[in-house]
């Protein structure tokens, strides 16, 4: 997954503002697939990566010119996903039986649904964590070093997240191929 | 050693690819973050306030972030009292000119500064192409309070958010002229020279 | 990500810092002063705003003079004099409206002593009104003086405005009223006593001499 030049956070941390437009520019759609992938909810997606950028703006003061860019961002989307998760818990807690989740439908339902929303689903089902993990592993390449830096989580403890989480997938993808043949 | 891709992981690259696809860009996204960098950055958030949101993150437990909470309080006040500067106040986490700063601040002797309040602002010209508000409320920045036009040849409307007390500023007509406002007294400006609008506001 | 142990340390060192800070202006003000093309003005900027970051003025208010003179496309000369005018003005401000003024009061006190409000007004506002903001009252007060009221003669309706409870409201009121009268030819004193009488017409009785005076009662 290709990075942003240092030397543009680098302008854009010594306040100058044209750099900053380039990173939103160059970043926003990445941010937006991980948000919306981790929060299922194109809402809750939106507003969580504009929390973000509200925040590296504001916390660019602090980011050290010899450290990478795209794990300093990753970690404070990460954060801002994480705090979305919890807020849409409780208000989740709220929907009465029956109601159709903000997803797509169950599996069960899923016979010759689009491919996509089917993973969506299986990966919506997943724990925070793993979900994150391997969203971050997986989908935004990161490596497991940097995702450990971001989430403070061991290594060992990071892998086991990514292998539960592909287990998962894989056990419910192949019944949901199964079920399509 | 752990191995996160094992048989069958054809199926889970698949899934990835799936998710892999990125959204398109969205200029309007980006309209709307970078106005709000603008005016966080007229209105920053104190150093106090960051370290506050810094304690509060996810990653550290709750008993901790209050341990050390207390604790950037004590200090807060010692460096605080050492420094003898004020901060400036919080401003409020949305897109500027959605709504007006929030938090007023207090200082050490008790007084609040006081909160920014909306005021709209009119300006009648048939001839202009872009007119924004400038003064001493939005640091000059044309960027922060441009106005929108009523209709093909209405009046020029802008709500800008500024403090109780008196305030200079002037309409920029096309990002080259400066224009005082017809409706507002005019003040000498004794620094630089011309004349400048008086905006005087009252606290709500 | 850092332990607690390690952002304990952080925090400790962070307060080291902090003290050492003084001498630096704020990075987020500094930040902005990306924004200034010219070389040559930026320096002056930058100049001026650790200078009065290194006796403890904030620097908004001086930031916002330099970007004025930007948008009224002045010399790099004329923003470094208006810069250290409006410093030298907030110091004595500053020491006139202590303890601990707000910013608000600092750039509103400024103001009032740039028109030729006397340093005795702004003491006696302060004594009046020692917990509660004035910048306010420090603006009708400027805005008076700049419509050619005499400064002894605004002060003192502002003064006494102030002890009889006059809200901002009435004040703003009166002082648009006045500048009303004054575009339709009416003398400025004459127009400040006419529109003050109204106001106090709808307040309390007047206060003891003590108060008028700005002594503490």
């Amino acid at each position: 997954m290709s990075e942003i030049d240092p030397a543009v956070a680098i302008r854009a941390k010594r306040g100058e503002e044209q750099a900053f437009i380039e990173i939103v520019e160059f970043y926003y759609p990445r941010c937006l697939r991980f948000a919306r992938n981790m929060l299922g909810s194109d809402q809750d997606a939106e507003e969580a990566v504009q929390d973000t950028f509200v925040r590296v703006h504001d916390s660019f003061p602090r980011f050290r010119e010899d450290a990478r860019f795209d794990p300093w961002l990753f970690r404070i989307l990460a954060n801002r996903c994480r705090t979305s998760l919890a807020r849409s818990r409780r208000h989740r807690a709220l929907i009465e039986y029956g109601e159709v989740p903000l997803s797509a439908a169950a599996p069960e339902e899923g016979f010759g649904a689009d491919w996509a929303e089917e993973v969506r689903v299986v990966l919506e089902s997943l724990p925070a964590e793993q979900r994150e993990a391997f969203l971050l592993r997986h989908v935004e390449d990161l490596s497991y070093e940097d995702i450990a830096a971001m989430t403070g989580a061991g290594l060992s403890a990071l892998r086991m997240r990514v292998k539960r989480a592909c287990d998962t997938l894989r056990a419910r993808l192949t019944e949901v191929e199964q079920h399509g043949t | 050693m752990v191995r996160d891709l094992q048989e069958g992981d054809e199926l889970i690259e698949r899934a990835a690819r799936a998710l892999k696809v990125l959204p398109a860009a969205d200029p309007r996204a980006t309209a709307r973050i970078v106005a709000a960098g603008r005016a966080r950055r007229l209105h920053a958030p104190s150093h106090f306030t960051l370290f506050v949101e810094w304690l509060r993150e996810p990653t550290l437990s709750f008993a901790s972030a209050g341990f050390l909470a207390a604790a950037a309080l004590v200090v807060g006040f010692v460096t605080r009292g050492a420094m003898s500067a004020i901060d400036e106040p919080v401003a409020d986490l949305s897109v500027a000119h959605a709504a007006p700063l929030a938090v007023p601040v207090m200082t050490a002797s008790g007084r609040n500064e006081a909160r920014a309040v909306p005021v709209p602002i009119v300006f009648e010209s048939s001839g202009a192409r872009r007119v924004s508000v400038v003064g001493d409320f939005n640091n000059w920045d044309a960027s922060v309070s441009p106005m929108k036009r009523i209709g093909t040849d209405g009046p020029w409307t802008a709500t800008v958010f500024a403090k109780p007390g008196r305030h200079a500023y002037s309409f920029l007509v096309d990002d080259a002229t400066l224009v005082a406002d017809p409706r507002a007294p005019v003040a000498r400006d004794l620094d630089y020279g011309g004349a400048t609008s008086v905006l005087m506001v009252v606290a709500p | 990500m850092m332990t607690f142990k390690s952002r304990s340390l952080v925090l400790l060192a962070g307060a080291l810092v902090l003290s050492m800070f003084a001498a630096r202006a704020d990075a987020q003000d500094v930040a902005a002063l990306t924004l200034i093309r010219d070389e040559a003005t930026r320096d002056i900027v930058r100049s001026s705003l650790d200078r009065a970051h290194a006796v403890g003025l904030p620097i908004g208010p001086l930031l916002s003079k330099a970007f004025e003179g930007i948008a009224k496309k002045a010399s790099a000369r004329s923003i470094r004099d208006a810069m250290a005018g409006l410093e030298k003005r907030m110091r004595r401000a500053n020491d006139l409206l202590a303890p601990d003024p707000t910013v608000d009061e600092l750039a509103a006190g400024a103001d009032a002593l740039y028109v030729g409000v006397p340093d005795k007004t702004l003491r006696q506002m302060r004594t009046m009104a020692p917990r509660r903001s004035i910048a306010l009252e420090l603006g009708v007060l400027t805005e008076l003086v700049a419509r050619k009221v005499p400064p002894g003669r605004a002060s003192q309706m502002v003064l006494e405005l102030m002890a009889r409870g006059a809200s901002g409201a009435q004040l703003t009121a009166m002082s648009s009223a006045v500048q009303a009268d004054v575009a339709a030819g009416i003398k400025p004193d004459v127009a400040l006593d006419l529109r003050g009488r109204g106001v106090m017409s709808l307040l309390p009785p007047p206060p003891s001499a003590a108060v008028l005076q700005g002594r503490p009662h």
